[in-house]
This record gives structure tokens, sequence and C-alpha cells, in this order.
């Protein structure tokens, strides 16, 4: 836990720009302020080309900011970093390894020593309610139970933040329902900072504590938004469906935006 | 029931069709043009009741396992190096790309006056058969590891050891099977090319001897020999590839 009034992740005047093959140079994020507060669990929702992606691999390290920078726990950013884990939407599991060896991994580059990182490897596995499937090899598991062998890999080293970048895209509806319960529930005891990029508002709806709705053209925060709904959220709820509204009416406001825009470029 | 049809039955089969074929055939020449299977078969049975067969064999396996484990030893090192390293691998591909294509045969005038008679040229040859297609598998099994698995590694803070040790070699494996199966293949191919140019010994030898004695009979014992034990070389890498499968959790 970070001091009082010191944010976990906190984005200073954050600038990206790619260079296309053709030499122009487009913004992906503009000038961006955002704070999240430790222990938050924060979704960032907007259109394609919002950025989106971009501002969760600025935070994860991944990628460097054009200007100003990234700060986490007061530290600007420059690396990926074991205390902050990325989970993919492709999971990123290694095909060679078993369920158990998959969610050693972290542990072993860390330089546990191999008892006590099988004994965490084991509390990660239970902790997704995997321990049955430790001997499997990915291709023996659903989408489903890969994104939760990579979970658990994320949580087996207790990192203080993760980000998860779209992460139940590729699941069937049901899947996807089960697997935000599941890491709702995760959240809750191991109390991590969640940075969760989706494009299904009632995703963000049912996870988030606070929605950051991002505008295209160039990347930008267009609002934040608070969702004060106690968990756990109940989907056909009267408030949730005003959180829905408000929701999806910005986001057509955004997707008009950017409809124009694109009609004046073209 | 219908698995050992497929398996076992339709192959011995066609097996028996292709004999026949070629018995009827064999009778419209004479033995010394078109030797018939029975006439190979008889030659086989010399072939190894004089013993020669079997040290032929021996020789040809010999300088077959010799050249290519070697080739295999320099080529997957030089390929995870050359994968890994963008700009070496610009600097050097050119450069492959102009050997490659040389057909091994071409370098025999200078294999046998570097090496002189014997077996080194042939290993030369062999070995050269099998480098380039490991080489090449290794370098794009590598340049092909997928991204994410390379960001999950630095995420988790894997040093660059691990990260190849344990990621890219593992990784890029499948990819290096691949070619160690093909380079099997052109291996044998040559192995018999290269043991009619220069060598003493060998099944490729016996092929040229049998010539220099117009024994058809005993060329096409040579060619059928020739066959079956690249069939059986080709049926181990297969049982090989099966146990790597299963280790890498690739369904076979």
């Amino acid at each position: 836990m970070s001091g009082a009034g010191v944010a976990k992740i906190q984005f200073s005047g954050v600038e990206k720009s790619f260079t296309s093959a053709r030499g122009d140079v487009q913004t992906a994020v503009s000038r961006l302020d955002l704070d999240i507060q430790a222990g938050e669990f924060v979704c960032l929702v907007g259109p394609s080309g919002c950025g989106k992606t971009t501002l969760i691999n600025l935070m994860a390290g991944f990628e460097k900011p054009s200007a100003g920078s990234v700060f986490i726990d007061g530290r600007a950013v420059t690396a990926p970093d074991p205390d902050h884990i990325m989970i993919f939407q492709d999971y990123g599991l290694y095909p060679w390894r078993s369920v158990l060896g998959n969610v050693l991994f972290g542990l072993q580059a860390r330089g546990v020593s191999p008892a006590e990182a099988k004994e965490k490897a084991l509390a990660a596995l239970e902790l997704v309610g995997l321990l049955p499937a430790v001997d499997k090899h990915p291709h023996e598991l659903s989408g489903g139970m890969k994104q939760r062998v990579s979970i658990a890999r994320a949580l087996a080293v207790e990192p203080s933040v993760l980000f998860m970048d779209e992460p139940f895209a590729a699941l069937d509806a049901f899947t996807r329902l089960h697997l935000q319960d599941e890491l709702l529930r995760i959240w809750k005891e191991k109390q991590p900072t969640v940075v969760f990029v989706t494009h299904d508002l009632d995703e963000a709806i049912a996870l988030g504590q606070k929605i950051v709705l991002m505008a295209p053209n160039p990347g930008r925060v267009q609002r934040v938004l608070e969702v004060k709904l106690p968990y756990p959220r109940e989907r056909t709820d009267g408030n949730f469906a005003v959180f829905r509204k408000e929701l999806f009416e910005e986001f057509h406001l955004v997707h008009q935006q950017a409809h124009e825009a694109s009609e004046y470029v073209i | 029931m219908t698995l050992v049809l497929k398996k076992l039955l339709f192959p011995f089969i066609s097996l028996l069709v292709f004999l026949a074929i070629w018995q009827v055939a064999a009778g419209r020449y004479t033995p010394e043009q078109f030797p018939a299977p029975t006439d190979v078969l008889k030659a086989i049975r010399e072939l190894a009741d004089s013993g020669v067969l079997w040290s032929h064999i021996g020789i040809s396996m010999a300088r077959f396992s010799t050249a290519y484990l070697l080739a295999v030893a320099v080529a997957i090192p030089l390929g995870l190096f050359l994968g890994s390293f963008n700009r070496c691998h610009a600097a050097i591909d050119p450069l492959i790309q102009v050997l490659r294509p040389i057909s091994p045969i071409a370098w025999f005038p200078l294999a046998v006056l570097w090496f002189g008679i014997g077996n080194a040229p042939a290993i030369f040859i062999i070995f050269l058969a099998a480098f380039y297609p490991v080489l090449l598998t290794t370098i794009s099994a590598v340049r092909a590891v997928p991204p994410v698995y390379l960001k999950v590694a630095t995420n988790f803070g894997a040093g660059s050891r691990m990260t190849f040790l344990r990621v890219i070699v593992p990784a890029a494996f499948p990819g290096i099977m691949v070619g160690l199966h093909i380079a099997v293949g052109t291996a044998w191919i040559h192995l018999v090319a290269g043991e009619m140019l220069g060598a003493q010994s060998g099944l490729g030898f016996m092929i040229v001897d049998a010539r220099n004695f117009l024994r058809t009979d005993q060329i096409m014992a040579g060619m059928l020999l020739v066959g079956l034990l690249g069939l059986i070389i080709y049926r181990g890498m297969k049982a090989v590839e099966r146990i790597v499968g299963r280790a890498w959790g690739i369904a076979a």
C-alpha cells in the first residue's frame, strides 16, 4: 500500500506516437493524465484505435512513452517488472510445460527454491480451481482453463498490479461471465491493483470500480466513470442498467465523433 | 479390423501387384537388361552369404550417422545463434543463400582434392546435404517464436540465459525437428551419390562395382536395400518425433 494521496499508478503528460511505414507520425495517446489508486479495479474501454492497448503496454513497460512518464509507486516505468504482471488475450502459455510447469516459470525466474516454488504454484492453482489439472498440457485445456492458468502464473509471484489486455475476449459468453466472477473473487482476496482493458461495456460495468472511457484520433481519455455499485453486481439490476445507459450514450458520442473525424480525413 | 486392413492388408496387396507387374515385365527382357524380382532376391542372398553385404551396410550406416550427427551438431548451434541475432543473420543470410543451391555433388571434385579417397569425401558430401536443411529450419524456428512467449519471460524477470535455454530453445524445437527430418532424407540420398563417386566400400560403391561387372541384379539389389534402409531410418525418425511431440505437449 502506498501512502495516502499518492496514486499507485500515475500518468503525467504521457504521449505516445508511432511512425508508420510511410513516414507519417500517428499519435496513439496524447497528453494524458490519469491516477489509479492502490487496490483499485480500473477498466479501460473505448473503440478500436483509441489507444487502450498502447496505454496498458506503457504501464506494463512493454512500450516507452514519446513524452511524459508513467509512474508506479512513484518510480518511472522503464521496463517490464515482475511486480506488475500482464495477462494476455492469447494466454502466452508455454505448450511444452505442464500446467504446473507454466505456473512455476515466474517463480523459477525469480530464483525461488524448488520446494517453495511448488508450494506457491499449487496454492495459486488452487485459487483458480485448477488443482485437478496440474499435470495436463495447455493443448488439453479449454480457452477458459488456459486463461485461469495464466492468471495462476501471475498470482504465484504475488504481483501488486495485474494488467489484463482483453483477457476474456476470445472466450464464449458463458465462460466469460464465469471468469469475471472468479476474477472478482480473487481480486477481493488478494487485493492487487487491476487494470483491465476491454471493448465489452457490460464487462467493464460488472468489474470496474472506475471505468476510463477513451476516444480515438488521437487516443485520449473522454470520461472517467465511477461505478458505485456493490459487488457482486447483478447484471439484471436496475442500477446496473443506469450505468449501462450512461456508458452506452457516452460511447455512442465517441463513436460518432470518431466517425465524423474519419470522414474529414477521407 | 478396418485399421488392420488399412495398415497391413492394402499395402501388402499393392506390393504383390507391383512385384507381379515387375516379374511379368522382366520376362520380356534378358536378366542383364532388366532382372526380375526373383533374380534380385537371389542376388541379395548371394551378397549376404558372402558377407560383403553386411560390411557395406555397416560402413554406409557409420558414414551416414557420423556425417549427419556432425551436421546437426554444427547447424543447430549456428542456427540458434543466427536466429537470435538479427544483425548477424542479415550479414550472413546472403552467403547462405548463394551456397545452399549448390548441389553437394558439385563439391565432389574439391572434396577429393582436399580429403583424398575414402571416408572423408563421402562424409563431407553427406554433411553438406544434412547441414543446410537443419540450419535453415533452425533459423526460421527461432525467428518464429511467438513474441508473447518472450514478453512473458521478460515480464517475469527471466534473464537472457533462462530466456534462451528455457523459452527460445524449447519453443523452436518442434521447428528444428522438421529440419532434422528433412535432413535425414537428403543425407541418405546423397550417401549413395557420395559413395558412388569416390569410395571403395559402402552401398553406393556396391552399386558402382556391380555396374562394372554388368551385374544388373546386384545393382537392383543395392537400390532395393538403399530404399529399405531409408524406410527404416525414416520410421525411426518418426518414432523419435512422436516421443518429442509428447514431451512438448503437442498432440501427435
